[in-house]
């Protein structure tokens, strides 16, 4: 089959299969719902390979014209090329590994069918959301996935204890991302205003017709503005607080869409309009040090939390914040590496933390595990590996694309090295620190969890194992072309074939100093892994109680206060509104207007009333005062 | 003409009905007045105007000129959808085997029927009023007691208002032929008599609606109507303003809209940001759904007059959408009101484990009342936020607000009465009636969520006729 019959089946897949399982679920075993929601991601996850074995060229397909007005059309298009296909295959191969482990996860949960339906859901937005040929679908899948999003983190809602807190931290999430929502849609309506269209391709002609002077204000606004879009979704500084407690939700959600596709949707966002980024330094600089700024913060607030989901949930919040740094420096097919290793080792690390809860009875605290090597020898090794990949460790994927990205940095600023250094090294730490305290030492939870402790299913184990082997093997993709004469930067040749907008930067560096680079890299990884064996191994150092923190370890476990702060300075101050608003403009200014004028035609009927007094005498009088007072009238107009 | 007729029959026959076949009476009259409603559509030409009366002036030029166009057949079929809708989600309720209730809905929509196809102007006006007895009525004998305050400030407030538009009426008849759509849009006015005329219009349609700052009447009344009154009065009533702004206001006194739009876009925008703020704090899940009808409507309202086909076509897509939640959240709380027997978030909680189905059919609708993508608000609010954007871009963002606004106040409601645990006194989940009144709303939301341009195409050119005989008039 032909690419453009094939899209559209690799999309309504999920879709019709989460309707299915939406409507009947609820009469089917686990067994059929969990199977054919993950056999319909698989599906769309070969169909979508096939599809990118026969891609040569960029394919847009209309499926049908949503809307035509008389200033603009929004048309249901497509466009497939080797940004999408190769978003669409992670999103779909991830996609289908965590349906795979969710199978056995989610087992005991009772809302088993509306988790799959609700996942199916979420891939199908996630679809529209990389395939879409406009800014439009974008936005409609971008939407969608907030949704789902929603829906997930919120999935036990009815919990005694934890119902209504998910039920918060769901809501925290949609509206922090609704905000960044705003601002892409501001930079939609700014992109019509000023080139009419929303179809990428257009739009690409367009701009690069249009001789567009560098940081001309409108397009630093539309940059700006969609910018705007990617921190709330990605999760950057200001509007990243959302992101931690959205590990309310379910593991495998955490994963899937928390860490491997829905937070790097900012980033394909970016990557998409590049040729707009391009004429607009400004916004990459802002992107750079927001990004940058973002990377720091999160990792040192991973630095001291305890919660094993939590640490991995500022560890994606800081891996977001380097992408954005790489963005910033224009090196787009870098990011788009990490994007995908990242998909790989955080997507294993989540699932390794599902696997390690679900051993664990539900506990999630780091403090009261350890030892668990020996229990869990699957996960361990797999948790392991992760851990190794996102800390840079030699020969594993996550070593090549953060070197990349590093690379960049030291050509663009030595500053902005260093401090991404200090990022990754913190990262490296913090890693280790949860590795060595959650799988070694000894067992430090109740009696009944001990006694429970065991090794997933299958089911669960063996996405673990896929993902450990591509996170090792990753790195292929881009390898750098350093040692290597021929199969290097094979992902930037692949992206710069046919995507809009996108060339191959490779860094001018000269070897040395890229061996240079690399050789800081391994001795920082391996300095903290050395540093954490020492401290929480050798001489068993375990996070104390949260009260006895003291200095720089207290400010780390607070979150540095931004939940305080935002609290102060955006919630309180609304909520006061909405009730002096209630009980001053509108009950008091308002509603006393209304009496006021009321009472006043009461008071004016009063008066009126006591001239009726029915006897002629008085009416005479009061016709008497009506002549006397028109002759004083008339006398005083002439 | 049988349109309007079908409706006046059946609630003549309703007073005579056997109460035990009331409540299926009520829902073959309003299917009834549907199914006319549809062989209509379908022999309709949308770019024609097709008279349902024969045209005779009276000596005081009263024309009786009544018909409709893509706009009016549109408006038509909307009240007759919900009209339906109200009477099926209140079929399982006391109320539906009451003769005199169900007449005076009857009698309601025939009125509503008699305002969206009204191409006269005294005519409008008649019908306009006669809407307010049969609202009031059902409100005053079917509401909760002691609502008799309540409903006297709606009655003066509407009232009052309407006598103002009689006043423009009058002022703009005494230059022109008849009361006749056409012969009073051709009239020219002086800057400064249009603005009196499009005052006073201005003044009963924006208490109609209502907008900030003439929304006192509203809450306390929604809060105390039966729920069939708070329907017809969200859903519809308010939905003879926004098309009276449309057809009558602006193509009457275009002279006066240089002037006059960036106020009303600025007071619709505020009535967005402020009734919205209100509404996060609200502890009256019906309460907070009224300020939350006053938040949407707000931008309808801003969208009407920023004149182009555009806007236009969206304010029809967003009328229909508002109407189909509005019935929809309405129907939601009073089921929570009825089984529960409270209204105030505090007290709930723990509904959605014991009622799935009503927690899936009032989450999807919370979902499409903040215009989520296949919803039809998602097209409408994103269409006349574009208009507004483009009207004034700060106005347009403060405006764009009410995407995160919205979301706050209206997950905040769903999720203090759905989630936590369950209460343990019993909450019986939804009846058939209610559960197909849901589904139909939420089938036509995703319907025109997905395919607007059903929509854009049944009222788009019947707009572009009007805009173009307002640029006529103006250009003269």
């Amino acid at each position: 089959m032909s690419v453009e019959q094939l899209i559209p089946i690799i999309i309504a897949i999920p879709l019709v299969v989460g309707i299915i399982n939406g409507i009947y679920g609820r009469n089917l075993s686990k067994k059929i719902a969990g199977s054919i929601a993950t056999i319909a991601v698989f599906t769309s996850f070969f169909l979508a390979l096939t599809v990118f074995f026969q891609l040569d060229q960029s394919v847009r397909i209309n499926l049908f014209t949503i809307m035509k007005l008389e200033n603009f059309s929004l048309n249901a298009g497509l466009l497939v090329d080797n940004l999408s296909i190769w978003m669409v295959l992670i999103i779909t191969g991830v996609g289908a590994l965590i349906h795979l482990f969710s199978m056995g996860y989610m087992s005991h949960d009772e809302g088993y069918y509306k988790f799959f339906t609700y996942l199916n859901l979420f891939i199908f937005a996630m679809l529209i959301l990389v395939l879409g040929s406009n800014y439009f679908m974008l936005f409609f899948g971008w939407e969608g996935v907030g949704i789902c999003s929603y829906l997930l983190i919120g999935f036990h809602y009815s919990d005694a204890q934890k119902g209504m807190l998910n039920g918060l931290a769901a809501r925290k999430a949609f509206i922090m991302n609704r905000v960044g929502d705003l601002g892409l849609l501001i930079g939609l309506f700014l992109i019509l205003a000023h080139f009419g269209t929303l179809e990428y391709t257009e739009l690409y002609k367009k701009v690069i017709a249009d001789s567009i002077p560098l940081n001309a204000p409108f397009i630093v606004g539309i940059t700006i503005c969609l910018f705007i879009g990617a921190t709330g979704k990605s999760a950057q500084i200001p509007l990243f607080t959302w992101l931690p407690d959205a590990m309310a939700g379910p593991t495998p959600v955490s994963a899937l869409i928390h860490a491997a596709t829905m937070v790097t949707a900012g980033i394909f966002l970016v990557v998409r309009s590049n040729f707009m980024f391009d004429y607009a330094p400004i916004t990459q600089d802002i992107m750079l040090y927001i990004g940058l700024a973002t990377s720091i913060v999160a990792a040192f607030i991973a630095m001291r939390q305890n919660d094993i989901k939590k640490v991995l949930a500022y560890s994606t919040v800081s891996q977001l914040g380097l992408l954005f740094v790489a963005l910033g420096m224009g090196a787009y097919t870098a990011a788009m590496f990490h994007v995908t290793t990242h998909a790989f080792f955080k997507a294993l690390l989540f699932l390794g933390s599902g696997s390690v809860i679900h051993a664990m009875s539900d506990e999630q605290d780091i403090r009261k595990m350890g030892g668990l090597k020996k229990y869990i020898p699957t996960t361990h090794l797999t948790f392991l590996i992760g851990t190794l990949a996102i800390s840079g460790f030699p020969l594993l994927s996550g070593f090549y694309s953060k070197d990349e990205i590093l690379g960049h940095a030291f050509e663009h600023s030595p500053m902005i090295y260093f401090i991404l250094m200090l990022s990754v090294t913190m990262t490296a730490l913090y890693m280790f620190r949860m590795y060595f305290i959650v799988f070694h030492g000894k067992f430090r939870g109740t009696h009944d969890q001990e006694h429970h402790l065991h090794e997933s299913p299958k089911n669960m184990t063996i996405p673990l194992v896929i993902l450990a082997v591509l996170s090792v093997f990753g790195g292929i993709l881009n390898l750098p072309g350093i040692f290597l004469k021929k199969g290097t930067h094979w992902m930037s040749n692949f992206f710069a074939h046919n995507t809009n907008g996108i060339k191959v930067v490779h860094e001018h560096m000269e070897s040395g100093t890229t061996l240079a680079l690399m050789v800081i890299a391994v001795l920082v990884c391996l300095g903290a892994l050395a540093v954490s064996y020492f401290v929480y191994v050798k001489k068993s150092n375990l996070p104390v109680e949260d009260k006895d923190l003291k200095g720089w370890e207290k400010v780390s476990a607070n979150k540095l206060y931004f939940d305080e702060i935002y609290n102060f300075l955006f919630v309180r101050p609304i909520e006061w509104l909405s009730i002096k608003g209630h009980q001053f403009i509108e009950l008091f200014i308002l509603n006393g207007i209304v009496n006021v004028s009321t009472k006043s035609i009461e008071l004016t009927g009063n008066l009126v009333k006591k001239m009726q007094t029915g006897k002629t005498d008085w009416y005479i009088l009061w016709m008497v005062f009506g002549i006397v007072g028109f002759v004083i009238y008339y006398l005083l107009k002439f | 003409m049988e349109i309007l007729l079908i409706p006046c029959l059946f609630a003549l026959i309703a007073l005579v009905v056997p109460s035990n076949f009331m409540r299926q009476f009520s829902l073959v009259g309003s299917l009834v007045s549907l199914a006319a409603a549809c062989i209509r559509v379908s022999s309709f030409n949308s770019t024609k105007f097709e008279a349902i009366t024969s045209e005779h002036v009276t000596n005081f030029g009263l024309t009786f000129k009544m018909g409709y166009d893509g706009m009016s057949l549109f408006m038509i079929i909307l009240t007759n959808v919900i009209t339906f809708l109200i009477l099926l989600s209140n079929y399982n309720r006391e109320l539906s085997s009451n003769r005199t209730f169900t007449s005076l809905v009857f009698f309601m929509q025939a009125a509503l029927l008699g305002v969206f196809a009204s191409f006269d102007g005294l005519l409008f006006y008649i019908f306009w009023e006669l809407t307010l007895i049969p609202v009031f009525l059902i409100a005053l004998w079917f509401g909760a007691p002691g609502n008799k305050a309540a409903l006297m400030k709606f009655f003066i407030y509407t009232f009052v208002g309407s006598l103002a538009m009689l006043l423009s009426l009058f002022a703009i008849k005494s230059s022109a032929a008849s009361f006749s759509h056409a012969d009073l849009m051709a009239v020219e006015l002086t800057a400064k008599s249009a603005y009196w005329i499009f005052g006073g219009f201005f003044i009963a349609f924006a208490i109609k609606i209502p907008l900030f700052p003439f929304h006192m009447w509203q809450p306390d009344t929604y809060t105390t109507s039966p729920m069939a009154g708070t329907m017809l009065l969200s859903a519809l009533m308010l939905k003879m303003a926004l098309y009276g702004m449309i057809r009558w206001m602006i193509p009457l006194a275009p002279e006066a809209l240089a002037e006059m739009t960036y106020p009303v876009v600025l007071l619709g925008i505020i009535g967005v940001v402020y009734a919205g703020v209100l509404a996060i704090k609200q502890n009256d899940i019906k309460r907070l759904f009224a300020f939350a009808s006053i938040s949407h409507v707000g931008l309808i309202a801003a969208g009407a007059v920023l004149i182009n086909h555009d806007n236009w076509t969206a304010v029809f897509i967003q009328m229909g959408n508002h109407s189909l939640v509005a019935v929809g959240l309405f129907l939601a709380a009073d089921i929570i009101e009825q089984r529960s027997g409270k209204r105030t978030l505090s007290d709930l909680g723990g509904i959605a484990k014991v009622a799935p189905r009503f927690a899936f059919m009032f989450g999807a609708l919370v979902l499409a009342s903040i215009s989520v993508p296949l919803s039809s608000g998602f097209i409408g609010e994103f269409l006349l936020l574009k208009g507004v954007f483009s009207y004034n871009w700060m106005i347009g963002v403060i405006a764009g607000t009410t995407l995160i606004v919205g979301a706050v106040y209206t997950l905040r409601a769903y999720q203090l009465s759905m989630y936590g645990a369950p209460k343990p006194a019993p909450f019986a989940d939804l009846r058939p009636n209610e559960w197909l009144a849901f589904l139909i709303i939420m089938l036509l939301i995703v319907s025109f969520g997905v395919f607007p341009q059903s929509i854009i195409n049944f009222v788009g050119p019947s707009v572009n006729n009007l805009i173009e005989s307002i640029n006529n008039t103006l250009v003269k």
